[in-house]
């Protein structure tokens, strides 16, 4: 196969029933077992791709194309994406209280199963533990009500513990850094260098504010986010000038353009 | 099998035909015959009266239905649908089977029975213990607007079955009964009977069932839970009849001194079910818990309507229903908190959630306080919403279709009201029984 993994082409996004894109003509390329970082000041749009990456149903595409694997995954529903191979790590997973993560993440490998095919209980709960493990979290984690009074970093590893048991080919991860301590940070960070070791396919788009946690996940690609486009793209030195730099200089640049 | 040579529909009917020329102890023979007088006396109340706004009685034809000739009990072996519930349902301390009323199989375990347990048909408890079955049946007055069919109730009493627990006595396991409807067509009815004595402790779990039915049938129930001073009684009714049949069960708790009874009502089958409870807060410091959940699909109606009579000071009750509807599925809660001018320093709350997820059905909500007392503490409220979207968004996005993110919702809905449910082997089955019709 030699199309890329990922492939977004002139990509146009707004709030479904509102004015005014978002994202204004988005471009990139993601090969198969490629991790890029995608950095960008605030409201530039990096959450909203996400979002329209995993399909929510919030926005409205209105030109361009996103292809996964080839196919233009535009109009998938967001429970076909997932199938499909897509997974988004949340900013701000949902909470479900009365469901537990064991019993919830069982549907799921379910779901991407044939029927007469599904995991019995005890082969789940080993693949479980064994992730759980992974990423040091407390066997009775999986008891607990999805997300229900998680702490920030609790969610997160969630996050990771969910992106680890459905094994997807692309793993897009929003903000996933954002708020943990320098601990919890290497955890997770470690939990996504582990799945891509375990799979060398692997795809991750990491979304984020802050050069730290490219400390511990090398990117291959840097890409910067300017107001609903890709301002830049480089290799993993652009984060360290973004680093130094600040985004004043590409504001200029786009402002330029 | 059939009930007897005096078979034919509620209208031709007279109290004759509804004995079956059979001999029945004079304490039931009485009852039945003043209720018969009452029910043919008094009209089918309408859409009129507020109880029944939402749920039209007239509509259905009790006329031309075949009534179930009260009969004695037989020793029938466990049927394999009984037998296949029970290997799954944890222990238990004894089995009833009834069948349109009829007590089929009764057991208890020897040991709970040298405890001196009593289990038995109301028949013969109305040999043995008339006079605790009178009181109990005489306490359980429901309101006017209910009288009609309780009346039809006792006019057909003879079935249903007596657990009577003596002072101090504390069950091991729950009681299992199971009341199996299988003639199309027929109107019958059962009563569960449940007395607890100071200090007992006593677990039931009433299991409605039938296949699908191709005419209109109609199962009556009622229930008499009694709890003495410091007596604890959990009570389940589950529901899961089949298409074709439609229930109505009262159930009235009295809770005497420091007391505490829980009724745990689960529908989930039937063309329409209500349910009516009452929890009668008889003694200082009674304690008094009542759960619902229900869910409905295609047209089903289910109706709960319930009264927490605050009748003694320090009392504490506190009732949690839940309903879930999908398709042209509907409901209505009706419930009403009353403090007595004595009940002082009442502790009560009412809580009725509604989760909609279609466009057609359509859930009513009707909380209500009726406070005569001046120190007390209660609250009532009720919601009907949606699911929400994000937590939509985000089960979908792990790959779960949208009908099984619902349905996962629904169970994280029902799961604060399970949690409740005191004994772990038939909250067990009560989840496998929802698991079951929800279809996840």
């Amino acid at each position: 196969m030699s199309e890329p993994l990922l492939s977004i082409r002139g990509l146009r996004a707004k709030v479904e029933g509102e004015d005014g894109e978002i994202l204004r003509g988005v471009d990139l390329d993601l090969e198969r077992g490629e991790v890029h970082a995608l950095m960008g000041p605030n409201g530039s749009g990096k959450s909203t791709l996400a979002k329209v990456i995993a399909g929510h149903p919030a926005y409205e595409v209105t030109a361009g194309e996103i292809l996964f694997e080839g196919e233009d995954v535009l109009e998938l529903e967001p429970d076909e994406r997932s199938r499909a191979g897509i997974f988004l790590a949340f900013q701000y997973p949902a909470e479900v209280p009365g469901v537990s993560i064991a019993n919830f993440l069982r549907t799921a490998v379910n779901s991407r199963l044939g029927e007469g095919e599904e995991m019995d209980v005890f082969g789940f709960q080993r693949t479980l533990t064994e992730k759980m493990e992974m990423l040091k979290m407390d066997p009775g984690f999986a008891a607990r009500y999805l997300n229900d009074g998680f702490s920030g970093g609790e969610k997160k590893r969630n996050e990771i513990l969910q992106m680890a048991v459905l094994r997807p080919a692309l793993g897009v991860l929003d903000e996933t850094d954002s708020g943990l301590d320098i601990d919890a940070l290497k955890i997770v960070a470690s939990g996504v260098n582990r799945l891509s070791e375990a799979d060398e396919a692997l795809g991750v788009l990491l979304i984020t504010h802050y050069k730290r946690i490219l400390n511990y996940i090398r990117p291959d690609r840097v890409h910067v986010m300017m107001a609903g486009r890709i301002a830049e793209s480089g290799g993993a030195s652009l984060a360290d000038k973004l680093e130094a730099e600040g985004y004043d200089w590409l504001h200029r640049a786009v402002a330029a353009v | 099998m059939t009930a007897g040579p005096a078979e034919s529909t509620l209208a031709a009917a007279d109290f004759d035909t509804l004995s079956g020329g059979l001999t029945e102890p004079e304490a039931i023979a009485v009852a039945r015959a003043a209720a018969w007088a009452r029910f043919t006396s008094l009209p089918w109340p309408t859409k009129k009266s507020e109880e029944w706004r939402y749920t039209d009685l007239t509509k259905i034809g009790f006329e031309a239905l075949t009534p179930v000739v009260p009969a004695p009990a037989t020793a029938e072996a466990l049927s394999a649908d009984v037998r296949e519930v029970l290997g799954r349902s944890g222990e238990r301390a004894g089995v009833v089977v009834l069948r349109e009323g009829r007590v089929a199989h009764l057991e208890l375990e020897p040991e709970v029975a040298r405890s001196g347990v009593v289990l038995s048909s109301i028949r013969d408890a109305a040999d043995r213990h008339p006079e605790v079955l009178r009181r109990a049946l005489l306490e359980a007055q429901p309101g006017p607007a209910e009288e009609k069919l309780w009346a039809l109730h006792l006019a057909l009493l003879g079935g249903g079955y007596f657990l009577y627990v003596p002072r101090g006595v504390e069950m091991p396991a729950p009681i299992h009964a199971f009341h199996v409807v299988e003639r199309a067509g027929t109107l019958s009815s059962a009563h569960s009977f449940v007395y607890g004595e100071s200090g007992a402790r006593a677990a039931v779990i009433d299991e409605f069932f039938s296949d699908d039915l191709d005419a209109e049938t109609v199962s009556l129930h009622g229930a008499t839970i009694t709890g003495e001073g410091g007596a604890g009684i959990d009570y389940v009714a589950l529901q899961r009849f089949g298409r074709g049949v439609k229930r109505f069960s009262t159930q009235h708790v009295v809770a005497g001194r420091d007391s505490r009874v829980v009724t745990f009502n689960v529908a989930l089958g039937g063309d329409l079910s209500r349910a009516d409870v009452t929890s009668r807060l008889d003694g200082p410091g009674s304690d008094s818990e009542m759960l619902a959940l229900w869910f409905g699909d295609s047209d089903q109606h289910f109706d709960h309507h319930t009264l927490q009579h605050h009748a003694a000071p320090h009392a504490h009750s506190d009732l949690l229903f839940k309903g879930a509807l999908t398709d042209a599925g509907s409901s209505v809660f009706r419930g009403l908190i009353r403090v007595d001018k004595g009940a002082q320093l009442t502790d009560a709350y009412q809580t009725n959630r509604n989760l909609l997820l279609s466009e057609r059905s359509h859930a009513s909500a009707l909380p209500n306080l009726e406070i005569e007392a001046d120190d007390v503490r209660c609250s009532h409220g009720a919601t009907i919403g949606q699911v929400e979207d994000g937590q939509l968004f985000y089960l979908m996005s792990r790959g779960l279709t949208r009908r099984q993110a619902e349905r996962l919702l629904v169970f994280g809905f029902f799961d604060e009201v399970l949690g409740r449910l005191p004994m772990e082997g038939v909250r067990a089955r009560v989840r496998e029984a929802i698991e079951e019709k929800i279809g996840l």
